[in-house]
């Protein structure tokens, strides 16, 4: 990155992104001032252009523009949204916010209904045709076969103590905390185990794309820094 | 107001059924019906999130007017949200002018924040291992080294028994780390069935009713 081949309105986007990466690292030495006027312009940023993208690529072409341009039939079509719209712009005030409940209802159902839906198509049965599969044997060698099923039966026996951790023989009051029945503490004891090894997995992952965002950024300082100290 | 309680129910139950009928049953009106449904759903999320947008600028005006504790940041946030919901409404989300923002703003903050995390993460698992060592986080802890190191060769030379196919990495990452994300995951599922369907019953009324 050469600044001298920038336009100033190029430039002066480095200079702020610059200035804004150094006020979020800043927070390696402490929570301050800096880090968290970084945060408050991130939040009124992202909160301003989700907005504008939300109006844009979905407000105005699915119920504004329907409803003023569209046929007749466009605009029965968008009647129903628009009125259930309106009542949620109800909640923006504390006196009549009861209003918008409809229309809270109305998302809440679908949203139910999707998540709902989503678990048992996306995830119990793949899940469950994954575990199945564990043990379609091919016809090859006996070994290959030997080790697939206790791969197969390794994966099974931890799936089924991870899902047997979060069953708890007695539910929790503000007098006992929920304890388990006294067979399934041992089993769950080794669910906490694999647990415990996929957290792991999984913290490594996040680790790693953490730590490539942070070589990125030292990237970024570098270049717009290094060239400024061997010009001088 | 009484007669509300009924029709916010009968609304969950009767959208929320339509909805899931349409994903099971191949009937063709159900489809049409589920998607117009999830169509109407998309545009008022993002009413939604308008109504959203304009409580967070009611609570930051609120702290700034009354001259509240960190009233300064709240009047960051405002300026911040008033010129990019401006400027992104007068030329548009691709505008080179909403662009700027969007690449020299959230961008550099958003990256610079993920990569915070590197730093984070290390002083918290530091802390977490020095107040409670216990057989759990030292699997943790292992866990993570042995994927970290595996993960690429390091300086070039790989260990053997790490790397590779069969090396420990790949083993764990395919036998016990599957087996507990497959836990999690249909632990996760069955939890967002049962909340899933109280709320469609009627028995969990989240929306006031």
């Amino acid at each position: 990155m050469n600044l001298g081949d920038l336009s100033l309105f190029d430039l002066v986007g480095v200079l702020v992104g610059f200035g804004l990466t150094l006020m979020v690292f800043s927070y390696i030495f402490g929570d301050n001032v800096l880090f968290r006027s970084a945060l408050h312009i991130f939040v009124g940023v992202s909160a301003g252009y989700a907005a504008v993208v939300a109006i844009y690529n979905i407000i105005w072409p699915q119920l504004i523009a329907p409803l003023l341009f569209g046929t007749q039939s466009e605009r029965l079509f968008v009647v129903i949204p628009v009125a259930l719209a309106g009542l949620l712009l109800f909640k923006i005030t504390a006196r009549y916010s009861a209003l918008g409940n409809l229309t809270v209802a109305y998302l809440l159902g679908v949203g139910m209904a999707v998540a709902v839906g989503g678990a048992i198509v996306g995830t119990i049965f793949p899940q469950v045709l994954a575990s199945t599969n564990l043990f379609e044997f091919s016809a090859g060698e006996r070994s290959d076969n030997l080790w697939q099923f206790v791969k197969g039966a390794t994966i099974l026996f931890g799936t089924v103590v991870t899902l047997i951790y979060f069953h708890y023989g007695i539910r929790a009051s503000s007098e006992q905390r929920a304890s388990f029945r006294s067979w399934t503490e041992p089993v769950a004891w080794m669910g906490q185990i694999f647990i415990a090894i996929t957290f792991g997995t999984i913290f490594a992952g996040v680790y790693t794309a953490a730590l490539t965002a942070f070589i990125e950024r030292l990237n970024f300082i570098g270049d717009f820094l290094l060239p400024m100290i061997f010009n001088l | 107001m009484r007669f509300k309680i009924p029709i916010s129910i009968s609304i969950v139950i009767g959208v929320g059924f339509i909805v899931l009928l349409g994903y099971f049953i191949d009937l063709p009106i159900l489809v049409v019906m589920r998607q117009v449904l999830l169509q109407w759903a998309v545009a008022l999320a993002a009413v939604a999130l308008l109504v959203g947008l304009a409580n967070l600028f009611n609570v930051h005006i609120r702290k700034v007017t009354e001259r509240q504790k960190g009233a300064p940041y709240s009047l960051l946030l405002i300026v911040s949200l008033v010129i990019t919901f401006g400027i992104g409404i007068i030329f548009g989300p691709t505008n080179e002018w909403s662009l700027w923002i969007f690449n020299n703003i959230q961008l550099p903050v958003e990256s610079s924040l993920m990569g915070l995390l590197a730093v984070i993460l290390v002083f918290a698992s530091a802390r977490i291992l020095l107040r409670r060592v216990n057989l759990l986080s030292l699997v943790f802890l292992a866990t993570v080294v042995v994927m970290l190191l595996g993960a690429a060769p390091i300086l070039g030379f790989e260990i053997p028994g790490l790397h590779g196919s069969n090396g420990l990495r790949a083993l764990i990452a395919q036998i016990p780390a599957v087996a507990g994300a497959r836990g999690l995951l249909l632990g996760i599922g069955l939890g967002t069935i049962a909340t899933g369907l109280r709320v469609l019953m009627g028995t969990d009324r989240p929306y006031g009713g």
